[in-house]
């Protein structure tokens, strides 16, 4: 001890110092590896996306058609890969041909969930950057707060929704079912299977009530006994968490949860460690728990044992010309989709899809009523993406999709368990649509 | 309310997270009485260290084991690297100055972690021990190694930094510049190397603590950073002076925290624990000192 105290500090400093720069070195080195793996996958797969435009190479030059889109973007809570890669989806569009020779061009706006900044944020799109048509947005309060003005403005908006009103209202249609609808579909799953009592377990954020509300009545009607939790997020005690939900739920039960993957993860693997897999029935997720790298994080000792409600199609071995497209799209274009395969980069390709077949659609000049009169006039289109041909419609409320599957893991992928399956109507949210939409 | 059999799991749980929050505390509190500087980057450069962690294991098929040891390192050295750096221009301002100061660490590295390891997509990332897959029965309820090394590695960092601070000559210097910076200095002690070592194994014990609480909670740089909620609870109850304190405050918080969990009025308000733990603890040990008020001039 004696020496260290005397010895040169600069000396044990220079040495610290130079292991730091090797643990850096290190980590950079392993970062770049990746980053030229996937340089050399766009190459491969820069002819596959020509199928995207009418002149397959030929840009297009036309006035620019513009597109706002609103997403959350901040710590622990991310959706600009939505609009990302509706964005990669618009510039394969425009790298072949355009739509009657316009290009697509999205203006994606951010906020940190803050309603005067979303207000803000709309009214930005409307006034000063003109937008023509709203398509790629996906947020936690967007559509509570922006609902009123695209209606007032005459916005038919596709979205990728979570709030009440992206679902409920006349000016909001979506690609996804929201955590109400999929936390139905992942219940419906459940009970089919005989199980006696649902956990349901949410993030403790504003419209809880709301999530479980369907999965209340469909419980209810099939005389299954429910228990709801919720769970402060970001989950600190993911151990004491699991052990609570199987007890609550026994052994002929089911935990259903309704969380971003992290807290799911984080819960699943917690219940994976105790060895809790199986003191349930059956454990069960609303659509975000549909990823490949959640599927990878859990291995083996789940399948069998936990089941996912997939609101778009299941792409793990999908080789249909629709999902190849969607791969080579974001192999060319989605640089910025950072979480790459996935629900988000799903939802922001079938946005595009759909919002480039409503403007081809158009005869004549592109303008905000025209554009907005497409949106809505989109009737039974098939993305390929969807259990059911989408459509908007001039109703009241919106749930356009409202079949889905169920995928399990098995060999760190998601694999279909169900095939399409209505979401029950015992949801009176449900119950209404169809009554209004037919 | 759950029966004892009910609660036993949730003991096991919280005594793990508690031995986690006791070396992080420990940590807090030597580096506090050797440099007068409250780390609260401490969580911080634990989840960036267990995130270059995974990066290591999952990209470069590092082995897991140096890969944790690279996580320590890089505590270690950012921390003594930032000790060095701002120790000496920041030395004769406020304590809160001092800890304010690490709060700018604190963004910086978690601006770094949300550019380098995005979480767009949702993605999720998780470090698992290998010893989460070994268990054994106490009393009906199954426990993992991983919550033993949670808990002894609490109580061998408390019981070893005991007999380092009494028994070695670096550790004498710290206690003795916690008294008086100035007159140790005059006495011959080389301050700058003393606060060096406090700031390196502050840094070590952040990585430590970084990797068990990936493991044990999330692999996550927000929850991560903030987890030093807990550890500073029990610092300051235990006045930022006394280890021993501090060690018992951060068992109690995490036992307290987990044992919440299945009574269902409390659930949902124990992550209060730390917070009202930390304002019991501080009226307790100033529940004699006598505060006088007077006005000037009356």
């Amino acid at each position: 001890m004696r020496s260290y105290l005397h010895g040169s500090p600069v000396r044990l400093a220079t040495a610290l110092i130079a292991t730091a720069g090797a643990v850096l070195l290190a980590f950079a080195l392993a970062t770049s590896s990746s980053n030229a793996s996937t340089s050399r996958a766009i190459a491969r797969s820069a002819s596959a996306t020509s199928a995207c435009g009418p002149k397959p190479g030929v840009k297009a030059t036309g006035t620019p058609i513009t597109l706002g889109a609103i997403n959350v973007k901040q710590p622990g809570t991310d959706f600009t890969d939505i609009s990302n890669m509706a964005a990669a989806y618009f510039a394969c569009v425009d790298a072949n041909g355009g739509v009657n020779g316009h290009p697509i061009v999205l203006d994606a706006l951010t906020d940190q969930t803050s309603p005067a900044q979303i207000a803000a944020d709309a009214k930005q799109l409307v006034t000063t950057d003109h937008v023509l048509g709203i398509a790629g947005t996906s947020d936690i309060i967007e559509c509570s707060v922006d609902y009123k003005y695209w209606q007032q403005q005459g916005y038919k908006v596709i979205a990728a929704g979570i709030a009440p009103e992206c679902y409920s209202t006349s000016n909001y249609a979506d690609v996804n079912m929201g955590p109400r609808y999929s936390s139905d579909g992942a219940a419906q799953y459940v009970i089919s299977k005989g199980i006696k009592k649902i956990v349901f377990d949410q993030s403790n954020v504003p419209g809880t009530a709301y999530n479980v509300g369907g999965v209340a009545d469909i419980a209810k009607d099939d005389h299954v006994s429910l228990t709801e939790l919720t769970e402060n997020v970001p989950i600190t005690d993911a151990d004491s968490v699991a052990i609570k939900e199987v007890d609550d739920a026994g052994p002929n039960g089911a935990v259903v949860l309704n969380f971003t993957p992290p807290e799911a993860l984080v819960i699943l693997q917690a219940a994976q460690k105790l060895g809790l897999e199986d003191h349930v029935k059956m454990w069960a997720c609303s659509t975000p728990c549909n990823t490949d790298f959640l599927a990878k994080s859990l291995g083996p000792a789940w399948q069998g044992h936990f089941y996912v409600n997939a609101e778009l199609l299941p792409v793990d071995g999908n080789t249909t010309p629709t999902v190849g497209l969607y791969k080579a799209i974001l192999k060319q274009y989605g640089s910025a989709v950072s979480g790459g395969i996935g629900s988000f980069s799903q939802m922001g390709f079938t946005i595009a899809e759909i919002a480039t077949h409503a403007l081809e659609t158009i005869k004549g000049p592109y303008t905000k009523q025209s554009v907005n009169a497409a949106f809505e006039a989109v009737k039974g289109f098939n993305t390929n993406m969807l259990c059911q041909p989408w459509t908007y419609g001039p109703y009241s409320l919106h749930i356009a999709n409202n079949e889905d599957w169920t995928v399990t893991p098995k060999n760190g992928q998601m694999v279909i368990a169900q095939g399409c399956t209505q979401i029950s109507d015992d949801d009176p949210g449900i119950a209404q649509y169809r009554k209004v939409a037919g | 309310m759950p029966s004892w059999t009910e609660f036993q799991p949730f003991l096991v749980v919280g005594l793990a997270l508690g031995g986690v929050y006791a070396l992080s505390g420990v940590g807090m509190v030597v580096l506090y009485r050797a440099t007068g500087v409250l780390n609260l980057a401490f969580g911080a450069i634990g989840a960036f260290g267990a995130l270059i962690s995974w990066q290591l294991i999952n990209s470069s098929g590092v082995n897991q084991w140096l890969a944790y040891l690279a996580c320590l390192l890089f505590g270690g050295v950012v921390t003594l690297v930032y000790g060095m750096v701002f120790g000496p221009v920041l030395a004769p301002r406020d304590p809160l100055v001092k800890a304010a100061a690490t709060l700018g660490l604190t963004l910086i590295l978690l601006g770094a972690m949300d550019l380098l390891w995005p979480s767009s997509g949702g993605e999720s990332r998780s470090i698992t021990l290998p010893t989460d897959s070994s268990s054994f029965m106490l009393g009906g309820v199954q426990v993992t190694w991983t919550d033993v090394i949670g808990l002894a590695v609490g109580i061998a960092i408390t019981v070893v930094t005991g007999v380092f601070l009494r028994v070695t000559k670096l550790g004498t210097a710290m206690r003795a510049m916690a008294n008086d910076r100035e007159i140790t200095a005059t006495l011959g002690v080389p301050v700058r190397r003393v606060e060096a070592a406090a700031w390196f194994g502050c840094g070590v014990l952040s990585g430590i603590a970084g990797v068990l609480l990936a493991d044990l909670v999330a692999l996550d740089p927000t929850t991560l950073t903030f987890l030093v909620i807990s550890s500073l609870s029990a610092a300051l109850i235990a006045r930022l002076q006394s280890i021993t304190v501090a060690f018992l405050a951060a068992i109690v918080v995490g036992v307290v925290d987990s044992m919440l969990t299945p009574i269902q009025a409390l659930t949902n308000y124990r992550d209060m624990t730390p917070f009202v733990l930390a304002a019991i603890g501080l009226l307790w040990v100033n529940r004699r000192r006598t505060i006088s008020m007077s006005r000037q001039g009356v």
